[in-house]
């Protein structure tokens, strides 16, 4: 391609590349992963959310029939290093001397079928001594609380820049700290108002599809298969050989489609065990979890954010302090990582003077909580837009017109040391607010919100690599590490290469991924897969694009700025000259194979409080029309409008599906989704009693827009997409039941229960 | 005719995508098992296992029903088309598939089959139906991932591209 030429395969309306094979069910996931003589795992889960385990028989269960293995606590001392975890490894493999929650794995069983493993697990007996459990977070920061972990977990703390800080059990039951702050605390004095609010965000759980699920074959002579649902197959491949002390190199990780994580494929979770019964019985081993299982192994975080905001008289905003707690369960998982990201964000997407905010994971007797798509910044919009609506209305100010003051600018760094904001956020709250009717005058009980999420996207400290190959007919092949997951990226990045090449998007195979094989990338997740993963495979492509016209050139007697490519024939000027009988006529009959290979990494600097500049900034509006019944509270939704910025759509119906997933999601969380408990005891963690948005739920009219503001990152000026729709769903409807009837709640759901009494206590039900 | 003989053990013969198939199996082998595990069609995908994601779903006598909820001897007789029996023998894709092709209305896919087979019996009884039917029919199944909108579009799209054929025929 020449940069005059109008894009080809970018924006095209085409098919996704794995369009056919999804429509005709012929795509293959992990959890149709077989090897003959396998067997299958099934784990007993505590039935106790807080005990010491006093003894576990298994000895009955030995016997039964089809069993090949039964493990439990004792057989860890055969593990090098038997705990997991991102910054903290505080989760053993199986319970030890100790169980955290109910759900926690005390012991597995490898039998020829899963029948046969459940019935064994019924005989192992486990005697257990009952501790203080604590359900909650205000029970774990109790005073005379006891400390779940007596003895500190190894954990690190992961180099911070400017005003950013972490620390690793700061105080009782909290396993890790993030601060950040900037600015002088003393401009709170200047402010005209100080005001300070309290909000409450419940716990989802991501309810993928495709069970949590892998197969592990331990083969003779220490080499290790794993074909798994992971979304970060590297880092999964780093922790496997970090527990067992196997080289990298002899572990290989298979990640074929993945159906659906939003963030809760991360890190060890089937793994492990599957690879202890496999190492034991020399067979593989499948080990796939319920959808029961799935609701006590990974959720979102439960939190309560406090924040505290000064203001001038005409709505500026000046200062905010922010304290967030995250219930991280009983193990840490990515808690750390979210608390940086929930502790970051909570300010939002506006300009202060000084802002300060603390992140707390308090550990519970929860299933653990870990990466959830928002990653903190659902939490985080929910509080921080919800009081800046709150704020504007107390002071007689037009909530949007309160967000066009303070927003930040385009291009202007958000903090101190950050990149510049890469959206023209006033730009996209008009659109918004436009589509849903803002300025339309309206019934009674009936209101319009608005809202802005906000998030840093691509990632901290995240490096990407990808290899493009050209073999003499013109194939290509792209070798990258991002999982397809739903997102479209196998789509997104063959179609960046096919544009570079100047080929149709149907020449482009997307190698399947292999850890041995396909070049490292620290995962898909953060919506890095266009943002930084598409820079990399840009460089990958136009190196072996380089390459060609080079040889080209060569071969012709002119130089390479006198080409261009069209579908593996090379064109200059008039003439047009097929590349295949070229290359064979250089390199021989059999031919040969161009290579390149592209890397991105934000560059490290102090001056970011992340350590890296943002790679890009994710932003989400919403605007929600709708209506509350004030005998019943229920809320009616008219219409919901979300927009997204993808910079440039590279394909525009998966944008609009991104943003229309994502969208959907928050509504869900908004309106009535979340785990409930009883005490320590999961009461919905089932998918009929867990309820999430059913297509009978949408918004009478629904619209997702998306924007191409075109400052991206990317690949021809893309950004991530993916995340930024969930985030600003539920401040959004908050905002409008209040204009709609006059109450503030603050906290999710937004159920009818909570909207009737609301009302009944304001005197208006 | 269902022959039970002891220890469990069924004889079966049903109807397949269109070719009749008979096989021994157990009177607990469930349909989502039988389909996947003993006849390798793995395209009918299993989620929540206790009838209420509809990711299993295939149609029995043209009606979809959750694989991972019936047993294998209930479809004895009967009629049962999965993902695997939409295509024509030449590759042509049902009016439903190229829908969801086209209207890219999948994103992880695990719940495609599903839908797909769910659209194919409503538009066997609604031949245009309105968005409200659509929306009413395929609440029975879980997509996580797209928000419904353009699974409900490539359905509408599917209704027109079979009125238009018939139109024509």
């Amino acid at each position: 391609m020449n940069d005059q030429a109008p894009l080809r395969v970018i924006g095209a309306e085409i098919e996704r590349s794995d369009a056919h094979v999804k429509v005709t069910g012929r795509a293959r996931y992990s959890y149709d992963a077989a090897r003959p003589g396998m067997l299958h795992a099934k784990v007993l889960r505590s039935t106790r959310a807080h005990a010491k385990v006093l003894r576990v028989d298994a000895s009955a269960a030995r016997a039964m029939p089809g069993v090949h293995a039964v493990l439990t606590g004792v057989d860890l001392a055969d593990v090098p290093m038997p705990v997991y975890g991102y910054f903290i490894k505080d989760q053993p493999i199986l319970a030890t001397d100790r169980v955290r929650y109910e759900g926690d794995m005390v012991a597995a069983v490898a039998a020829e079928t899963e029948g046969q493993a459940n019935a064994a697990l019924a005989r192992i007996v486990v005697e257990y001594e009952d501790l203080p459990a604590l359900p909650d977070m205000e029970a774990a920061l109790a005073e005379d609380a006891p400390e779940l972990f007596e003895e500190a977990p190894i954990g690190i703390v992961p180099p911070y820049g400017a005003g950013s800080s972490g620390a690793l059990r700061p105080r009782r039951n909290v396993c890790y700290s993030y601060a950040y702050e900037t600015g002088d605390p003393s401009v709170f004095d200047e402010c005209d108002h100080v005001f300070e609010d309290e909000f409450r965000f419940s716990r989802m759980h991501h309810l993928h599809l495709e069970p949590f699920v892998c197969l592990a074959h331990w083969k003779e002579g220490d080499e290790i298969e794993l074909t798994t649902s992971c979304q970060n197959p590297f880092p999964l491949r780093k922790e496997i050989a970090r527990i067992f002390r196997v080289p990298e190199s002899r572990i290989a990780v298979h990640v074929p489609f993945v159906g659906g994580g939003f963030g809760s494929k991360n890190n060890c979770k089937t793994e492990p065990i599957a690879l202890m019964l496999s190492r034991r019985t020399g067979r593989p081993v499948r080990f796939c979890l319920t959808m029961e299982e799935g609701f006590l192994t990974n959720t979102q975080h439960a939190a309560i954010l406090r924040l505290k905001t000064g203001v001038m008289a005409d709505g500026t905003l000046v200062a905010r302090q922010s304290h967030v707690l995250l219930d991280s369960g009983a193990y840490s998982d990515a808690s750390p990582l979210v608390a940086e990201k929930a502790g970051y964000r909570v300010a939002g997407p506006y300009r202060y003077k000084h802002i300060s905010s603390v992140c707390d994971c308090v550990m519970t007797n929860q299933p653990p909580a870990g990466p959830f798509r928002g990653f903190g910044g659902t939490q985080a919009t929910w509080a921080s837009d919800s009081q800046i609506d709150m704020i504007a209305r107390r002071l007689g100010i037009d909530p949007m017109e309160m967000r066009m003051k303070n927003l930040v600018d385009l291009h202007e760094p958000w903090v101190p040391g950050e990149s510049g904001v890469d959206s023209d956020m006033r730009e996209g709250l008009d659109l918004v607010a436009r589509e849903v009717g803002y300025d339309r005058p309206r019934e009674a009980n009936r209101g319009v919100g608005l809202s802005i999420g906000f998030k840093d996207g691509g990632g901290v400290n995240k490096p990407a690599q990808a290899r493009v190959k050209v073999s003499t007919n013109g194939d290509v092949h792209l070798m990258c590490g991002t999982v397809e997951i739903g997102q479209g990226a196998r789509t997104a990045l063959s179609q960046v290469v096919a544009e570079v090449m100047d080929c149709p998007l149907a020449r482009v195979e997307y190698l399947p991924l292999d850890t041995r094989y396909t070049p490292f990338d620290q995962g898909t997740n953060a919506s890095s897969g266009i943002s930084v993963m598409g820079q990399a495979v840009e460089r990958a492509a136009r190196s072996v694009r380089q390459q060609v016209l080079q040889m080209a050139a060569e071969e012709l007697g002119t130089e390479p700025d006198k080409l261009r490519l069209d579908n593996w024939t090379v064109i200059h000027g008039n003439e047009s000259h097929a590349l295949a009988p070229m290359i064979m006529g250089r390199y021989g009959g059999t031919g040969f194979e161009f290579t390149g290979d592209g890397f991105h990494k934000q560059p490290n600097d102090h001056h970011a409080p992340l350590e890296t500049k943002s790679v890009f900034w994710e932003i989400g509006w919403a605007g929600v029309d709708l209506s509350v019944d004030p005998e019943t509270g229920q809320v009616f939704i008219h219409k919901l409008v979300v927009s997204g910025d993808a910079g440039r759509a590279i394909h525009k119906l998966v944008c609009r599906g991104q943003d229309e997933g994502a969208a959907l999601m928050g509504l869900g969380q908004a309106l009535y989704e979340r785990m409930i408990h009883d005490g320590t005891r999961l009461v919905n963690g089932e998918a009929l009693m867990y309820r999430v948005p059913l297509a009978e739920d949408l918004p009478e009219v629904f619209e997702a827009i998306t924007q191409e503001q075109g400052h991206g990152p990317g690949p021809f000026g893309a950004k991530g997409m993916g995340e930024g729709a969930m985030l600003p769903v539920a401040s959004a409807v908050a905002n409008a039941i209040e204009e709609a009837v006059g109450v503030r709640l603050t906290e999710l759901p937004l159920t009818p229960e909570r909207v009737l009494s609301a009302l009944v206590e304001a005197g208006k039900a | 005719m269902t022959t039970l003989s002891e220890n469990g053990k069924i004889d079966i013969a049903f109807t397949l995508n269109g070719q009749p198939v008979s096989r021994a199996t157990t009177t607990s082998r469930t349909l989502s098992d039988l389909l996947r595990d003993d006849m390798d069609l793995k395209g009918t995908r299993v989620a929540c296992g206790r009838t209420v994601c509809g990711a299993c779903s295939v149609l029995v006598d043209g009606f979809p029903r959750a694989a991972c909820s019936t047993f294998a001897f209930e479809v004895e007789g009967r009629s049962v088309t999965t993902i695997e029996g939409l295509e024509a023998e030449d590759g042509t894709l049902d009016p439903v598939q190229a829908a969801f092709a086209k209207k890219s209305a999948f994103q992880c896919g695990y719940c495609t089959s599903g839908m797909i087979l769910l659209a194919r019996a409503l538009l066997a009884e609604h031949q245009r139906p309105d968005r409200e039917t659509i929306r009413e029919w395929i609440s029975s199944n879980i997509c996580r991932c797209t928000g419904y909108q353009l699974i409900i579009e490539a359905v509408e799209e599917a209704a027109e591209t079979m009125a238009g054929k018939e139109a024509a025929e």
